[in-house]
């Protein structure tokens, strides 16, 4: 048992583990609520296609060496209103033209990311996140932006699931269907700002879609989904993070935490597949 | 413009361009099917999927094109497993099984000693180490891919206009779209090199997007993508020659501009 | 003198050039029933989207209870087709019905209860109270019909519009159906129905509009579907069978 819980707990006694911890929780409750809207709303494609279209933003605040905060927020929110136009849009063929946006916002990011001087490793940063360099104030950012994201769809949880379900009952009650949508997709521009400096553009997709799908699976009702979701992330991220520091410290064996924290998730997800097979052929 | 001027000289450069080229005939031609057949999420979605493979036969000493291909279909084959599912729709388990492949990659990569430079060669390309060897085995299997798609040429037209008709004519369409899926996945892989696999897909849709707005018959199409394709490269190894910018990504943008050149032109000819 | 629950004048309706709808002018009273008549595509489905607001009316006016509809909202409760709904979704029959509550409740708000016991009622008025629990896919095609019937009734509208409330419905969800629109009748509650089955039509509703674009009647439901008519809307659909009465086929 003393050796179970040395490895489990001891790497948080260190400062920087602990934070990274608590980071993923804070994604983990925004992820959660967040990402299980967005399954209910079968928006996994959008969300896949937002990780190339932030990354210019991004790219751009890093290298000027702005905020961070404040450039990924506009090129997410940008990104997001242009996604949003793009797939309402009948007449564009979607999927050319997602294709197009992906590979353009995506190359542009690049370029300018490699105009600084740190090239492979600024990359690395932006795509896939540090996790272990968050620091104290990121924290509280994070917190901030995770508890207004939350805080709008539990104060809109009602509304959001009705237009979910019901689209037509929705408008026909006189709800405004399409500035609720806009709201849904400004707090995923949100998410993306608080996941960026974290985990990355291309990993925060996991943290948005297979939590809430592992949970939809297995959870009852909407709001044991969200919860269901939130604590298979904390969870996830805790035994990955371990994994990740005893692999370094004991093995000398070095693995990006953020990943495997995303692989801890994605096995948990196929496990939970499985057991809800079994379940239902055992019912 | 000085960069420019000495890089030509640089045998590295020079390899370089006709890696680039070679690609973008390829990748622009086989563009021309991704468009016809509706394709650009499978591309956006296999370019993700390729990448662990990628990573691990790297690690491992495998050949690229077989590592990847087959973590390709060790993917596909897991989104049908779970695509059975009635309460998840099929983009939401495409993502999860994308974002964890990746994740995957990502993770055997970092165990690496050199791994942000290898991870970023993999993700944007790194056009300008390739060998004569990697330059030997581009233009080999680009010739496999251009004679595929020709021996198979009248079928595919069919299969992508009239499914319908073309079973009825007693085609094994099952069998035309795997090999079509197979040709697309060979074709990215063989883009990783000199774009990497994020941007591969700005090379097997772009140019062809680009190529659609001038002509309408399909022939002529992949004629005009490989051109554009082609010159795409060489444009974008000029300007990050000239500029100092990543290679890979200059060479997508390259490929954008042509296609909003494009898509200005046809305003212009109304 | 109180308000006509619905007045129509003029109204033609429909996105872009082509109007879906076009000039239909009548009124249903409060307690009143109207039957929209038509073969599929006629534009029923439209000119009930018109008088939610959720179609723009390209000529005439509507007047929701002597009011413009966007002023009218919660009193007007819309019926959808139960099998527009995702089957899927993770949601309770009483949840559904508690939607019902939702403009009532308001914005920020949980539904409190109040709201639950008015849905609780709704749903015993259906004879689903068993079925409260039960997720609303679960249900059959009846069931879920009477569910959505449920949660407008759970809003206390003053008019209910419903597209197609019949169709792939049991006998006994029928005659549940029948049962709640003659009560909201004598509670005085106006009711519009689009619907294709004319033995429903002459069951449920007092007046009737036909519709195949144009206009072709509207009034009293004898008045209005007369073999004549019928065929005039239906054209080759409408067929006469022995005895005078007509079946559409449309």
């Amino acid at each position: 048992m003393a050796g179970l819980r040395r490895l489990l707990l001891d790497p948080f006694a260190v400062p920087f583990m602990a934070r990274a911890l608590v980071v993923v929780v804070l994604l983990g409750i925004l992820g959660g609520v967040l990402g299980v809207h967005l399954l209910l709303r079968r928006k996994a494609f959008v969300t896949e296609a937002l990780q190339h279209t932030v990354f210019p933003g991004v790219a751009v605040a890093f290298v000027a060496g702005q905020s961070l905060l404040v450039g990924a927020e506009v090129a997410a929110a940008v990104s997001v209103v242009l996604l949003h136009v793009l797939t309402r849009d009948d007449r564009v063929d979607t999927d050319s033209a997602l294709a197009l946006l992906v590979a353009t916002f995506f190359a542009l990011g690049v370029v300018v990311v490699s105009r600084s001087d740190s090239f492979q490793s600024s990359l690395t940063a932006l795509l896939f996140g540090r996790i272990l360099a968050v620091d104290a104030r990121q924290i509280a950012e994070t917190a901030l932006l995770v508890v207004a994201g939350a805080g709008v769809l539990v104060a809109l949880h009602k509304e959001l699931l009705l237009r979910a379900f019901d689209p037509a009952g929705g408008a026909a009650l006189g709800y405004p269907v399409r500035r609720l949508d806009l709201v849904l997709d400004l707090v995923v521009a949100l998410a993306v700002v608080a996941a960026v400096r974290a985990v990355g553009t291309v990993l925060l997709v996991a943290f948005l879609v297979t939590p809430a799908a592992a949970a939809r699976l297995w959870c009852r009702g909407v709001p044991a989904m969200m919860v269901g979701a939130a604590a298979l992330t904390a969870l996830c991220g805790w035994l990955g993070l371990a994994a990740s520091y005893q692999a370094s410290v004991h093995h000398g064996l070095r693995l990006a935490p953020g990943a495997l924290v995303v692989v801890a998730i994605t096995a948990a997800f196929l496990v939970i597949a499985a057991a809800t097979r079994v379940r239902a052929a055992l019912r | 413009m000085n960069g420019l001027a000495d890089s030509l000289g640089s045998p590295f450069f020079q390899r370089a361009l006709v890696e680039a080229v070679l690609v973008g005939v390829v990748a622009g031609a086989v563009g021309v099917h991704v468009l016809l057949r509706r394709l650009p999420f499978f591309v956006v979605a296999m370019s993700h999927a390729t990448f662990p493979g990628v990573v691990i036969a790297s690690v491992v000493g495998f050949n690229l094109f077989l590592g990847g291909s087959a973590f390709g279909l060790l993917v596909v084959l897991a989104v049908v497993a779970l695509g059975a599912s009635k309460v998840l729709d099929d983009a939401t388990v495409i993502g999860v099984v994308l974002a964890g492949s990746f994740a995957l990659g990502v993770l055997v990569l970092s165990a690496r000693p050199s791994s942000s430079r290898d991870l970023s060669a993999f993700l944007v390309g790194s056009v300008l180490t390739v060998t004569r060897a990697d330059l030997l085995t581009t233009a080999a299997v680009g010739a496999v891919l251009l004679a595929a798609l020709a021996a198979l040429h009248k079928e595919l037209i069919l299969g992508a206009f009239d499914p319908e008709g073309a079973a009825a004519a007693g085609y094994r369409t099952a069998l035309l779209d795997t090999a079509l899926l197979a040709i697309v996945t060979v074709a990215l892989v063989s883009a990783v090199p000199a774009v990497g696999t994020l941007l591969a897909v700005a090379l097997l849709t772009v140019p062809a997007l680009a190529a659609r707005l001038w002509v309408d018959r399909v022939v002529p199409a992949m004629v005009l993508a490989a051109a554009i394709g082609a010159a795409s490269g060489i444009a974008g190894l000029c300007l990050s020659a000239a500029f100092g910018i990543a290679a890979g990504g200059a060479i997508a943008l390259s490929a954008s501009g042509a296609f909003v050149l494009s898509a200005a032109g046809a305003r212009i000819r109304r | 003198m109180t308000a006509a629950a619905l007045v129509l004048r003029g109204v033609t309706a429909g996105y872009g050039r082509e109007p879906a709808v076009e000039d239909v002018t009548g009124r249903v009273e409060q307690g009143g029933s109207l039957a929209l008549v038509g073969p599929n595509g006629a534009g029923k489905s439209t000119l009930i989207k018109a008088v939610l607001g959720l179609v723009p009316l390209l000529q005439g006016t509507v007047e929701v209870l002597g009011r413009p509809p966007a002023q009218a909202r919660g009193q007007v409760a819309y019926v959808p087709q139960a099998e527009a709904l995702d089957r899927s979704f993770p949601i309770t029959a009483l949840q559904v019905v508690l939607m019902g509550r939702y403009r009532t409740v308001g914005w920020l708000r949980r539904p409190g209860p109040a709201d639950k016991a008015l849905a609780a009622e709704a749903l015993e008025r259906v004879g689903l109270a068993g079925r409260a629990a039960s997720r609303f896919g679960t249900l059959s095609g009846g069931q879920r019909q009477r569910v959505l019937m449920a949660r407008a009734v759970a809003q206390q509208a003053r008019l209910l519009l419903l597209d197609e409330p019949f169709t792939g419905v049991d006998t006994t969800s029928t005659d549940v159906l029948l049962e709640v629109l003659d009560g909201l009748r004598a509670d005085g509650v106006a009711v519009v129905m689009a619907t294709h089955d004319l033995s429903v039509a002459h069951l449920a509703c007092g007046d009737a509009c036909l519709i195949n674009r144009r206009q072709v009647a509207f009034g009293p439901i004898q008045e209005a579907l007369t073999a004549e008519r019928l065929r005039e809307t239906y054209g080759a659909g409408a067929v006469v069978l022995a005895g005078g009465s007509t079946i559409v086929t449309a």
